[in-house]
C-alpha cells in the first residue's frame, strides 16, 4: 500500500529544492519511484515518515547530458535508458553505458535515474562501481548551500550517504579520461536479464608499455557498498602486467573483500567468482 | 488527503481526473477509467503485467504514481486495436500460438509495440531485451518472439 501523501510537481530545481526546505523531516524526492513505491508496499522503515513527495522525474534542469571541459556531465534525473542511448556516454565512458545497459528491465531503465541509483545505495547499485573508477564527481544543492565532492565520499553505508534532507545531487561529472585508458565492467547475477547483482566489478588500466602506469579498482553488491580498493592499486601501479602479478592481484582482491564482508554462506563460490572474473577482466584489459 | 487534479490522454483520448496522489497509474487505469486490459501481477516492477507505454516508452504503471503521468500520452492494449481491427502484433501473438492464459499479453504486447515502434528491424535478441522485463509462465517465450518477428516483417513489406 501506498501510504497518504501529498505529491509536489515542481517546474524547476529551484522550486524542487525550496519544496524540500520548507519540510525537511517529512518531505522526499521520487524520480523514477523504482525503489521507494516497492520500499512503500514492504512499509519499509526508510520510507515511513513520508508525507509528501517532490516528483523531479523529468524535469529538464536534472535531464541534461553535456560535454563541458571539465568533463561530461550528467543530470541527477537522466535515466538508465538515456544513458545506455547517449553516444558521448558509450564512447568515452562505456563501463557507464555497460552498467546501465544490465540494469533491472526495459521498463525499470525508462524510469530510474543515475543519482536515484546511488542516493538509494544498495549494495548492488549497478552503476556505482563504473562511476567510482570514472572518478565521478557530484553536485549537491539546497536552498542554503551547493557543493561538490567525489561519489566515494558521499557513500557511507548500505542505503546510507552523506545527503540532507533539503538537498538534491543535482548533477554527476565524470572527469576528461584520457585515450590511453581500457576498461571492464562484469555483473553476475542468478539470472541473465533483469537481475540483482550479486557481482560486479569494475576496472580501468592505463598502460606504458607493459607497466602499469594507473588501475582503479572498484567491486559493488560483494561488498557492503560499491567502493574502490586504493591499497591494491597502489600495490599496482609501476608493475609489470604479466600473467603471474595479474594472478597475484586477483587473489588479493579475494582476500580483500573477504576482510570486508567476513566469511559468509555465499564466500565458498563468490570468492572464487571474483578471483578468476577478475584476473580475465585484467587479462582482457592488458592484453588489447 | 488531499485531492488532486491530473490530466493525460490515454489511446488519444484526454481523460480529466480528480485523484489521491497516491494512486498509482495502475489503479487509475483499472479502476477510474474502466481499462482492465492493463493487469496487475507482482506490484514491485519484476512481472511486467502492467507495462503499459508512456510518451513513448514501455513503463511499469505499478510504479509510477498516477500523478507522475500528468501531462503524458499514455497507450494501453485497449489502444492497439484501430477502428475494431487488431493490431499485426495482435493478430501475429494469435497466429502463433503465444497466447495461452492471457495475463501476461498485454504487457508483452505493449513491451513489443514500444520496440517495434523505435526498432522496426529488431534482431531476435532485440525482441528477447525489449519483453525480458515480461514474465510468461504459460508459452515458453519461443512463440511470443516468433510472432514479434513476424509482425516486424509484415511492417516491412
Amino acid at each position: 500500500m501506498i501510504p497518504e501523501i501529498g505529491y509536489i510537481r515542481p517546474r524547476n530545481l529551484r522550486e524542487a529544492l525550496e519544496a524540500l526546505g520548507e519540510n525537511r523531516e517529512t518531505i522526499r524526492v521520487i524520480a523514477g519511484g523504482t525503489d521507494i513505491i516497492p520500499g512503500f508496499h514492504i512499509n519499509s522503515r526508510r520510507f515511513r515518515d513520508i508525507r509528501t513527495l517532490v516528483d523531479i522525474s523529468g524535469l529538464p534542469d536534472l535531464t541534461f547530458v553535456d560535454l563541458e571541459n571539465d568533463g561530461l556531465h550528467i543530470g541527477g534525473a537522466v535515466t538508465f535508458t538515456d544513458i545506455v542511448k547517449n553516444p558521448i556516454i558509450r564512447e568515452e565512458y562505456p563501463l557507464l553505458a555497460q552498467a546501465a545497459f544490465r540494469v533491472g528491465s526495459v521498463q525499470i531503465r525508462n524510469r530510474a535515474t543515475i543519482a536515484g541509483n546511488f542516493v538509494n545505495n544498495a549494495p548492488c547499485a549497478d552503476s556505482v562501481p563504473p562511476l567510482l573508477v570514472y572518478d565521478a564527481v557530484i553536485k549537491i544543492q539546497s536552498t542554503r548551500s551547493e557543493k561538490t565532492l567525489p561519489l566515494e565520499d558521499f557513500l557511507l553505508k548500505p542505503y546510507k550517504t552523506q545527503l540532507q534532507p533539503d538537498e538534491i545531487v543535482s548533477e554527476i561529472v565524470l572527469p576528461p579520461l584520457k585515450k590511453e585508458y581500457r576498461g571492464e565492467f562484469y555483473k553476475l547475477g542468478r539470472r541473465r536479464s533483469v537481475a540483482i547483482s550479486r557481482i560486479t566489478l569494475a576496472v580501468l588500466v592505463k598502460l606504458q608499455d607493459r607497466t602499469i602506469e594507473d588501475i582503479r579498482i572498484a567491486s559493488g553488491a560483494v561488498t557492503p557498498i560499491g567502493r574502490r580498493f586504493r591499497e591494491l592499486e597502489d600495490l599496482a601501479k609501476g608493475e609489470t602486467a604479466e600473467v603471474d602479478f595479474l594472478k597475484e592481484l586477483s587473489v588479493k582482491l579475494g582476500e580483500e573483500i573477504l576482510k570486508i564482508t567476513g566469511l559468509r554462506w555465499s564466500s565458498a563460490y563468490k570468492l572464487p567468482v571474483v578471483q578468476q572474473m577478475f584476473y580475465l577482466l585484467l587479462r582482457r584489459v592488458c592484453n588489447r | 488527503m488531499k485531492k488532486i487534479n491530473i490530466r493525460f490522454k490515454v489511446n488519444g483520448r484526454q481523460a480529466d481526473l480528480n485523484i489521491a496522489p497516491n494512486k498509482r497509474l495502475l489503479d487509475v487505469l483499472r479502476d477510474d477509467l474502466g481499462l482492465t486490459g492493463t493487469k496487475e501481477g507482482c506490484d514491485i516492477g519484476e512481472c511486467g503485467a502492467c507495462t503499459v507505454v508512456l510518451n513513448g516508452r514501455a513503463v511499469h504503471s505499478c510504479l509510477i504514481l498516477a500523478a507522475q503521468a500528468n501531462g503524458a500520452e499514455i497507450i494501453t492494449v485497449e489502444g492497439l486495436t484501430q477502428n475494431g481491427e487488431l493490431h499485426p502484433l495482435q493478430k501475429n501473438f494469435l497466429e502463433h500460438g503465444a497466447v495461452q492464459c492471457g495475463f501476461c499479453i498485454p504487457g508483452m504486447l505493449l513491451s513489443s509495440y514500444a520496440l517495434l515502434k523505435e526498432n522496426p528491424h529488431p534482431r531476435e535478441d532485440d525482441i528477447k531485451e525489449a519483453i525480458a522485463g515480461n514474465l510468461c509462465r504459460c508459452t515458453g517465450y519461443k512463440q511470443i518472439i516468433q510472432a514479434v518477428e513476424a509482425a516486424a516483417n509484415e511492417n516491412n513489406e
